[in-house]
């Protein structure tokens, strides 16, 4: 007796002979990312990481040069003095350690016309000079810089006035108000770095931690809404399950390397346009490796995130089927910010799939690697995602037209070997 | 076990209606010849070879439950779906269009496919399954859920396709609409073929040996004929059935005696009596 019950059917590739394998998965690709490119969630995270990304480059440069101005109400010529010689502390020898402090000076009759000046908002701090002895008077707070300028200036004048008092030559003086301070010289010295290797491994680890997520999300969204909508039904009758899933992995993965890459780009042109060569060199050569681990980290896992969202019949399930894998990209996140030491455990960890993703970049960053390593590493994250892409192939084929329920990982692992015939 | 032993041909240039109750097997048979499930044992064949992928591509497919994407454009997923049977964009694009306008969805083509009711989402979908010019036309329900205009307007679309050559295939459980419509007929019940073939074939292997008869001068005389069994009498007529051997020429002839025959012919059954019938 011939019975028939249904399991769902994987369709051989090699059935196919006259429609060409590549214009299929291009097409099933470029749908997919059309979709991404009209999804407004998308658009906005896109630019949302951009700002912050020009924001964190230029930012901080534009705060180091930036320069304050403050107006000071004067009392009296010893006041006057100091404010003089606070103006020509900036062009003297030591003018590196003092701060950019711009002074618009205008004399006060006396301390209660300071004050008033200062209460009204007409000036940040009054200097008020009552014979030898200075007095700095802020409203709420004096500015910090301003208190060092004014520390600065006022020890000068002092000494100035002493030396000149014990007949000392002007290029005595000079020499004693502005000394020759000591040349530093380290005997193992580090290459000089713009940026602190471990903010750097953090904000790679944070783009790969963000790009995974969302591409993931996406990856599995995208799978139980064909699912869902019973669009699927039309695709397998049509294309091999095979290389629905291929077109979906190829789609993905275009955009999220596309996204990365223009986020750490515009940051390089951010630094570039801030005149941050040495930034620019340090990040560039770094960020070979970190894109090239990325590709190969998220090839490795996006299979997977497909099968994550065949498991569920509605996009209400996927909460729950894609929590093992929103656990395997937090993992090498974590792993990222926490072993930041170089050592053993950061050596074996470079080295395992999940985690050499982000530190293995790391330690390149960090010159803790050697030149055969990096190589190694990828090698071993690209078996792993060959490995994940037959697997995660196959569970896909078992669960993705099991459209009542939810699907078990052995129910569709069995489906997928009984419906290969 | 959904399926036992299905087996039926479905024949160029005719439009072969496929009946049976919810659950009967309708749809999982479908989705066999379409490949969307194996099958444990059996073929299908297309022209007796074997079904594979290649062939199945230029199959025409409306799932039961439809299946489209909610928030893509139509215009833009017909095209894609068409790409996906191999049209080449210009091709798959000009061919949507052509089908929208024909199924005067021409305004809608650039709207987000939820936002159209269900009447002009199912004719999306009938243009999803006609855009690369099918071989075959396999149609679970197309009719389920389409105004009376609609329906006719579904079926003028069918029997052309039909007329052109193309063999189409269409499950439905409204009768009236299948009788009206189809050449062919398979019925289909908890799993087994219980009938199929030409439909008029059908209904002429079914019409037993019933008679309705309409005489001027009423038919009382009918109970004391010999062999006859008076089933129903109402205005429209008597029927009556024929015991085996009973003379349906002799029965003219007394009948005539009686008055005028205005009417005498065998009642052939419904489709609804049929299945009814088969289904018992």
């Amino acid at each position: 007796m011939t019975t028939q019950s249904p399991t769902a059917s994987a369709v051989a590739a090699d059935d196919v002979t006259e429609v060409s394998r590549g214009s299929l998965i291009r097409t099933i690709a470029s749908r997919e990312i059309w979709v991404k490119l009209h999804d407004k969630g998308f658009i906005a995270s896109t630019i949302f990481f951009l700002l912050i990304i020009v924001g964190a480059t230029v930012i901080p440069i534009m705060i180091s040069q930036q320069s304050h101005d403050y107006r000071l109400a004067v009392v009296g010529d010893q006041a006057t003095a100091v404010v003089t010689a606070a103006t020509g502390l900036h062009t003297s020898a030591s003018s590196g350690d003092v701060p950019k402090v711009t002074l618009t000076a205008s004399s006060a009759a006396d301390r209660a016309a300071a004050e008033a000046l200062l209460r009204g908002g007409k000036a940040d701090a009054a200097l008020v000079a009552d014979g030898t002895s200075l007095t700095l008077i802020g409203k709420d707070a004096v500015p910090d810089d301003l208190v060092i300028l004014v520390k600065a200036a006022a020890a000068q004048t002092d000494v100035s006035r002493v030396a000149a008092e014990a007949g000392l030559s002007s290029d005595q003086v000079r020499q004693l108000v502005a000394p020759t301070p000591p040349k530093v010289d380290l005997l193992n010295a580090q290459p000089d770095r713009a940026v602190p290797p471990i903010l750097l491994v953090m904000i790679f680890g944070f783009l790969f931690y963000f790009a995974v997520l969302t591409f993931g999300i996406s990856i599995a969204q995208s799978v139980v809404e064909e699912k869902q909508s019973r669009v699927v039904e039309l695709l397998v009758a049509a294309v091999p399950v095979r290389w629905l899933l291929a077109g979906k992995v190829l789609g993905n993965t275009v955009l999220a390397v596309a996204q990365v890459t223009l986020i750490v780009g515009v940051g390089l042109a951010g630094a570039a346009l801030a005149g941050q060569s040495a930034l620019i060199s340090q990040v560039a050569g770094a960020s070979v490796w970190f894109l090239v681990f990325f590709l190969l980290g998220f090839l490795m896992l996006a299979c997977l995130w497909a099968v994550a969202g065949s498991l569920a019949s509605r996009v209400e399930d996927l909460q729950s089927t894609t929590l093992l894998m929103q656990a395997t990209v937090m993992v090498p996140f974590f792993a990222s910010i926490f072993v930041t030491e170089p050592g053993r455990v950061q050596e074996v960890l470079s080295y395992i799939p999940f985690t050499a993703v982000l530190l293995m970049p790391a330690r390149v960053i960090n010159g803790t690697a050697a030149s055969w390593e990096p190589w190694v590493a990828a090698g071993i994250v690209l078996a792993t995602a060959a490995l994940f892409v037959v697997l995660g192939a196959r569970l896909y084929e078992g669960s993705v037209l099991h459209t009542s329920n939810r699907t078990r990982l052995v129910q569709a692992w069995r489906s997928a070997r009984g419906g290969r015939s | 076990m959904a399926l036992d032993r299905v087996s039926f041909d479905v024949r160029p240039g005719r439009l072969t209606g496929f009946v049976g109750a919810n659950g009967a097997g309708k749809t999982t048979a479908m989705r066999i010849i379409m490949g969307v499930l194996a099958s444990d044992a059996g073929t299908v064949t297309l022209a007796d070879r074997p079904l594979d992928l290649a062939a199945r591509r230029r199959f025409g497919y409306m799932p039961e439950e439809r299946g489209l994407y909610p928030k893509m454009r139509v215009l833009d997923q017909l095209v894609f779906l068409g790409r996906v049977h191999g049209l080449t964009p210009v091709l798959a694009r000009t061919r949507a269009i052509e089908l929208l306008e024909e199924l005067e969805l021409g305004d809608r083509m650039t709207d987000v496919l939820h936002t159209l009711s269900l009447g002009n989402q199912q004719r999306v979908q009938v243009a999803a399954a006609l855009l690369h010019e099918p071989e075959l036309l396999i149609l679970d329900e197309p009719f389920s859920g389409l105004d009376p205009i609609a329906v006719d307007a579904m079926a003028a679309r069918l029997r052309a396709r039909a007329e052109a050559g193309v063999p189409v295939l269409f499950s439905s459980h409204q009768l009236e609409l299948v009788e009206r419509l189809c050449d062919d007929l398979v019925v289909i019940h908890e799993g087994r073929i219980v009938a199929r073939g030409d439909a008029a074939q059908l209904q002429e292997e079914h019409a037993g040996t019933r008679i309705r008869i309409v005489v001027d001068g009423g038919t009382d005389w009918l109970s004391a004929a010999p062999g006859v069994t008076v089933v129903s009498s109402d205005p429209r007529g008597t029927v009556l059935e024929l015991a085996d051997g009973a003379d349906g020429q002799s029965l003219l002839l007394e009948a005539q005696r009686h008055g005028a025959v205005r009417e005498f012919g065998r009642v052939v059954p419904t489709l609804s009596e049929i299945f009814h019938e088969v289904t018992r």
